[in-house]
């Protein structure tokens, strides 16, 4: 089994990006609205057996990411622009026919919900079987077998019975793992996973991230994993990107980010949640308002009116992503070790304004 | 989206509520059982035929549970989805009367309750649903969203006080007072659950059943409605009931936690004693899955991976409704004894905290050890209850537009 998987081992070490996202930017035009830039100059490399996530509040712009790079955006009222390089092929000039093919052959998705990529009248078994048909070219013969492998592996139970079973005879976590099983059975050299887990129950997603971490290591398919629960990415990617309002506000290697975040979103986000081995009784500390109360980048920083620490400049400039030692950050004023910076020219406790 | 800022909240005007509420501050007896639920089930029959006029069998939703809730407190309810949390929730204020057993609100057994005294009674028991837009009437203002509560149980008695009282309300929640012109679509997620607790509150209540109410909020927003029960339960005297399956958000609301695995509470303890000393295998699982930012946890954590799904309801398994999916599962009494929740007889475990698994001091004390559980597959079936409750604001509301038809609208219960 893990042979028919591992196609992409050898590619581990390697030092070349695989995927390249370069300034990427998505605009919706809405008729009668203003134009809305729903991703805005995003970049990062994605080599072999990268883990990258991706994480940020509803809205922040990482579904439009995902949908933007696998080619799924609708094509009327929406501008792409920038470079996504796979391979060294920008992906966003091939023809809807020439991405059709890489989708699923070299680019794996899955959404939170499996039901909207499963076919509802075709048995799963099926549809594993003509991934691994269409794409490693198997005869359907062959690939019955490998198909009940891939759903025993994923961790499906009594696979022979659940080939023959359509998607609504599966609960909502087997019916992800289906999907998982589809999306590695063409052996995808990037797999991009959009809040794979968030609809499901806890410990059934702690089963399938361990089963999509096992897999990924395995095959050495490199991984993008969209997510708001910043304690998932914690334990499962190298790096992480924060989103806010459509931009990158802070990226970084997950251990320095978590031990030191220097985004006072980051910083804001992580005071929010109330954490399973926290010391109860300690009062949050929520990042004020919402993302209704967002400036416009194009003059400001979008998060100044939320921020902890505001400086005059951030009301009035765009801060910069600017990188320093392998952490990327977009910021006027950042978060010190660890504590807001005593530069602030607030006195607002954050608590304060929304009790 | 709306320009509505969250503003500071004035203190001073939400606190000279009227009667119910001061009445009730003078109340300490703090071990006083508010709410006593006895021996309830819950079962939903299953109907097919053309008619559905036959019964092939039901939904053990809620299959046996005693709980008390003491006044002030916050008991939380985690568990599976489909476990039974928002349908216990719903029996506890009668919208789904048992099928058996009894509760107990202020000493008085609800389903006894008609006409008026039930009226009254009900104003007491507020509901806060997950999702805010779904509960509020998208064509009434924030004013007459507020107003319709307090009218239907006269505490509105003039204008001017009618008025103030909105304001109050408002600041009590923290939103401004030109939110009362306002329609629920032009506020954001948190701020609509703000008009929903708002809402709740504004009957004086002395219970607030609190269906997942920050599961829909993003997590900056999640913090802020948190905060925000928490204040208004030391300011009002208010005793919650709040029902979510997010344990890292239960635990730090609640004082009391109860866990749920098929329609019966497995483990019940203050909140944390059960994070220090979960005893039962299910807790534990539950309790190693939940994932933590801090990567340093994460990397040296070790997970207890449960296999498979959570059996269907309409066939629980026999004997422990867990040994399916139990690495601690023994040969003898597992799968033939259902377990009792009981005090078990481990040092150090306060009479507080009770556990149904018959093996609890054994696999405390590391006698008996995890092994391999084989995955079984549970049939889906079609229909079934909606897990996201998207009910009525409120109890009066909801007995109004009758309950019952609520369910059956996704598939939450898969
Ligand atoms: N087809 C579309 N037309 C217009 N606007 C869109 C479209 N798809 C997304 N948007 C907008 O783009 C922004 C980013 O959306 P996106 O789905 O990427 O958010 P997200 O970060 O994935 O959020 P969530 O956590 O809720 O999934 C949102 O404001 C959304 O309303
Ligand atoms: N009115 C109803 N008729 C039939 N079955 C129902 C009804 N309401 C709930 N159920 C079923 O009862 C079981 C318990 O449902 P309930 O909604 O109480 O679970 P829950 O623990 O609140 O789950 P969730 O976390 O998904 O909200 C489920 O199997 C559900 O399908
Ligand atoms: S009673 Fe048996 S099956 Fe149930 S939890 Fe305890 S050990 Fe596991
Ligand atoms: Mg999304
Ligand atoms: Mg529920």
């Amino acid at each position: 089994m893990t042979d028919t998987l591992s196609t992409s081992q050898q590619h581990r070490n390697d030092d070349t990006p695989l995927l390249s996202v370069r300034d990427l930017r998505v605009t919706f035009h809405r008729s009668g609205e203003e134009p809305f830039v729903a991703v805005d100059g995003v970049s990062f490399d994605l080599r072999p057996g990268d883990t990258l996530g991706i994480v940020g509040e509803s809205g922040s712009g990482k579904s439009v990411t995902s949908l933007a790079i696998m080619g799924l955006l609708p094509k009327r009222g929406v501008r792409v622009e920038g470079e996504v390089l796979y391979n060294g092929t920008n992906l966003l000039t091939l023809s809807p026919d020439q991405m059709r093919d890489r989708r699923g052959a070299e680019l794996g998705m899955i959404f939170q919900d499996p039901l909207s990529s499963l076919n509802p009248v075709v048995p799963i078994g099926v549809q594993v079987t003509e991934v691994l048909e269409r794409h490693r070219g198997m005869s359907r013969k062959a690939a019955t077998p490998l198909a009940r492998e891939m759903l025993d592996r994923v961790g499906i139970p009594d696979p022979d019975r659940r080939l023959k079973d359509y998607p609504h005879q599966l609960s909502g976590g087997m019916r992800q793992r289906a999907l998982i099983a589809m999306a590695l059975a063409a052996a995808p050299r990037v797999l991009i996973a959009d809040e794979p887990t968030t609809a499901l129950d806890v410990t059934i997603q702690a089963q399938i991230l361990a089963v999509l971490k096992d897999l990924v290591e395995d095959t050495g398919t490199a991984m993008i994993m969209i997510t708001h629960d910043l304690g998932v990415v914690a334990g499962l990617v190298d790096r992480v990107n924060v989103m806010y309002a459509g931009r990158v506000v802070e990226a970084a290697e997950r251990h320095p980010l978590f031990a030191d975040p220097r985004h006072p979103y980051t910083w804001g986000l992580l005071q929010s949640i109330p954490r399973l081995d926290g010391a109860r009784g300690e009062r949050l500390n929520p990042i004020p308002g919402s993302v209704s109360d967002n400036l416009p980048w194009t003059s400001a920083c979008a998060f100044a009116p939320r921020c902890s620490q505001p400086i005059e400049v951030c009301t009035q400039r765009t801060p910069e992503l600017v990188e320093d030692h392998g952490r990327s950050l977009r910021c006027f004023n950042p978060i010190q070790h660890g504590r807001p910076s005593p530069d602030a020219d607030t006195t607002r406790g954050t608590s304060e304004v929304t009790r | 989206m709306s320009g509505v800022q969250p503003s500071a909240t004035d203190t001073s005007g939400a606190q000279s509520t009227d009667g119910a509420h001061t009445a009730y501050g003078h109340d300490d007896r703090n071990d006083d059982v508010l709410v006593d639920v006895r021996g309830v089930k819950v079962h939903f029959p299953i109907k097919r035929g053309v008619i559905f006029d036959k019964t092939v069998g039901h939904v053990y939703a809620v299959d046996g549970i005693d709980l008390q809730i003491r006044r002030g407190e916050t008991y939380g309810l985690v568990g599976e989805s489909g476990s039974g949390k928002s349908t216990l929730g719903r029996a506890i204020l009668n919208l789904e009367p048992p099928t058996e057993g009894s509760v107990e609100f202020d000493g008085i057994d609800i389903a006894s309750l008609q006409g008026e005294e039930l009226r009254r009674k009900r104003q007491d028991i507020q509901m806060v649903f997950q999702d805010p837009m779904g509960s509020l009437d998208p064509r009434q203002s924030v004013e007459s969203l507020l107003l319709e509560g307090m009218k239907a149980h006269g505490l509105t008695k003039d204008g001017t006080e009618a008025s103030r009282r909105l304001r109050e309300l408002l600041s009590a929640v923290g939103l401004p007072v030109a939110a009362l012109k306002k329609y629920p679509h032009e506020f954001s997620g948190g701020q609509r659950q703000r008009i929903g607790i708002a809402r709740a509150l504004s009957v004086n209540p002395k219970l607030i059943v609190a269906d997942e109410p920050v599961s829909a909020l993003d997590v900056s927003v999640q913090a802020q409605v948190i905060n925000l029960l928490e204040d208004l339960q030391e300011e009002f005297g208010l005793t919650y009931l709040v029902v979510a399956h997010d344990l890292a958000v239960v635990r730090h609301i609640s004082d009391r936690i109860g866990v749920m695995y098929l329609g019966g509470i497995v483990e019940e303890a203050p909140a944390d004693a059960l994070y220090a000393t979960p005893l039962h295998p299910y807790t534990r699982a539950l309790m190693s899955a939940v994932p933590v930012p801090d990567p340093l946890v994460e990397d040296r954590r070790e997970r207890i991976i449960l296999t498979g799904d959570l059996p269907s309801p309409s066939n629980p398994p026999s004997g422990c409704r867990f040994h399916t999916r139990c690495p601690w599962r023994q040969e003898t009494k597992c799968d033939t004894e259902r377990p009792v929740l009981r005090v078990p007889d481990i040092p150090g475990v306060a009479a507080d905290h009770r556990v149904a698994c018959h093996w609890a001091e054994q696999i405390e004390s590391g006698e008996i050890q995890p092994h391999e559980v084989t995955a079984e597959f549970v049939e889906q079936h079609a229909g079934g209850g909606d897990g996201s409750l998207m009910g009525p604001a409120t109890a009066v509301e909801a007995m109004v537009h009758h309950p019952g038809n609520t369910a059956g609208g996704g598939g939450g219960g898969g």
